[in-house]
């Protein structure tokens, strides 16, 4: 019998809402993510990225709308939900006291898997920490942390990965390093829900963006769709400085004005 | 993946696993749950302090509760709270495992850790104050512990759900160490009076006081035993409650 999971969407998140007291955070969202796609969530700070992410997560409880993962509802069946999904937190921390082997190891049992000593260290060895095994996590540097925790988020090879703003704080190099991993995940047949603010990463890495702004998501579609489809807007054109890029759609779209 | 939703049992093995290492690695926590105690029953075995206090069985009674009290309601609360606040509990939690064995291990691995730590608690009270206890009263004492270790971790959880940030958490829980140590022990030498005193043994300390000098003693079962032991079944309802119904598992 074919697992359903495999021919229907990976994510399906439909007229989402969430709610914190009298603020709507995400109002009335939905995309969906085929097997193999890299989507981005592109939006300012507050925009409601996070929140939306927190809700597929089960971290928050949508006030209305559902999200399915492989055809799971991620609120009536979390922890088959969660199962299927990788998350790497915008600020992912494992307990202080453990080495990062010992993180390995829990997270692998927390996902049903029993990972041999040896094993994990290959997986350390394969993402450049195999001499940190018995190093806290604190004691890495950032790209290292991160490069832990999106194999972390990985570990049970989950349909999807959720990454919360995955390449924040990093360098050049270490971002260019997180992109690869990125894509030999899609590679390896998973789909990932990225949030950032670099729309060169979105253009880089992802196959479709979506911009919210204020919980409502103002558009989807490639890179390339997106630029096409808002080149002629009064407000995009007020901004660009030249042949309209990806920052100038997202400026134009969700405003000038800071965000803290 | 292969199966549908992850064994429970493997995922409760993994969390009582890396509890235990963090409990083990955090210096603090053992020193307040066996140091400190210890300290008090050597210190109380030289000269007349030890009849001073009350004799031997409210010595060891006195180490036992103080050693509960600091390691629930600042050990764990404080832990909890810090975890709370860095993150560690939102990333469990988007691992497919239940909240409430999450909690669960972590409580459980602190149980334990205080059971241990009691026996060595009465082991080397009974030898420096010249105690000989029967194995029905080690494991009398083993269980006014879990009791004991019940009332105070209720109190750490009431603790870190009503506060959200772990300073705060660490700051009132040192008061409130403080004050339950006054009233439970000052409070019932009578200085402060009758009133205090009828008071203290109300209170989680007094109770518990009460429970482990009987047992140390052996004492015939009391009025006074029955109140203690409902008394801390009160607490540990009502805390508890506290606990749970309030307990947020981020900071922000």
């Amino acid at each position: 019998m074919s697992d359903p999971a495999q021919v229907q969407p990976v994510l399906e998140v439909e007229n989402l809402r969430v709610v914190y007291g009298a603020r709507v955070a995400v109002d009335e969202v939905s995309f969906r993510i085929e097997p193999g796609e890299i989507f981005g969530l592109l939006g300012p700070n507050g925009a409601g990225k996070t929140s939306t992410l927190s809700a597929i997560e089960g971290l928050v409880k949508p006030k209305s709308g559902r999200s399915l993962m492989g055809g799971i509802d991620t609120v009536k069946r979390p922890l088959e939900a969660k199962f299927r999904l990788g998350v790497q937190l915008q600020s992912s921390s494992f307990q202080p006291e453990l080495t990062i082997r010992q993180i390995a190891g829990l997270y692998a049992g927390l996902y049903g898997m029993r990972l041999s000593r040896e094993r994990i260290d290959a997986d350390l060895r394969a993402i450049g920490l195999d001499s940190e095994s018995g190093r806290r996590f604190k004691q890495l540097s950032g790209g290292q942390q991160q490069r832990m925790a999106l194999y972390i988020a990985a570990i049970h090879e989950p349909l999807l990965l959720l990454l919360d703003e995955p390449t924040a704080g990093l360098d050049p190099q270490s971002r260019r390093a997180l992109w690869q991993r990125i894509e030999l995940a899609r590679t390896a047949g998973r789909s990932v829900l990225l949030t950032t603010h670099s729309m060169e990463e979105a253009q880089a890495v992802c196959d479709r963006v979506a911009i919210i702004d204020h919980g409502r998501l103002l558009t989807v579609g490639t890179p390339s769709d997106l630029i096409a489809k808002h080149k002629d807007d009064p407000a995009v054109l007020a901004i660009a400085r030249g042949a309209v890029t990806l920052e100038d759609v997202f400026i134009g779209l969700t405003g000038s004005e800071i965000r803290d | 993946m292969t199966s549908v939703r992850p064994p429970l049992g493997l995922a409760m093995r993994s969390l009582l696993r890396a509890d235990s290492i963090v409990l083990l690695r955090n210096r603090v926590s053992a020193t307040l749950g066996i140091v400190l105690p210890i300290v008090l029953v050597v210190a109380t075995s030289f000269g007349k302090t030890q009849t001073r206090f009350g004799g031997a069985d409210l010595v060891i009674a006195l180490a036992l509760t103080i050693g509960l009290l600091t390691s629930c309601v600042l050990g764990y609360s404080l832990s909890l709270a810090h975890d709370r606040d860095i993150g560690v509990l939102q990333r469990l939690r988007v691992a497919p495992a239940p909240t409430w064995m999450i909690m669960t291990s972590r409580l459980c691995v602190q149980v334990v850790s205080n059971l241990i730590a009691s026996v060595i608690v009465v082991i080397v009270g009974s030898i420096l104050h010249g105690l000989t206890l029967t194995g029905g009263q080690y494991a009398l004492v083993l269980i006014v512990a879990v009791l004991g270790a019940a009332v105070f971790l209720a109190i750490g959880q009431a603790l870190v759900g009503l506060v959200q940030s772990a300073s705060a958490v660490n700051a009132i829980g040192r008061i409130l160490f403080i004050v339950l140590l006054l009233l439970g022990i000052v409070g019932g030498t009578g200085i402060l009076g009758d009133t205090v005193k009828s008071i203290s043994g109300w209170t989680p300390v007094g109770a518990l006081m009460t429970l482990f000098a009987d047992v140390l003693n052996q004492s015939a079962w009391s009025d006074q035993d029955t109140y203690a032991l409902l008394v801390s079944a009160g607490y540990i309802v009502v805390f508890a409650f506290i606990g749970i119904r309030w307990f947020r598992w981020d900071s922000r």
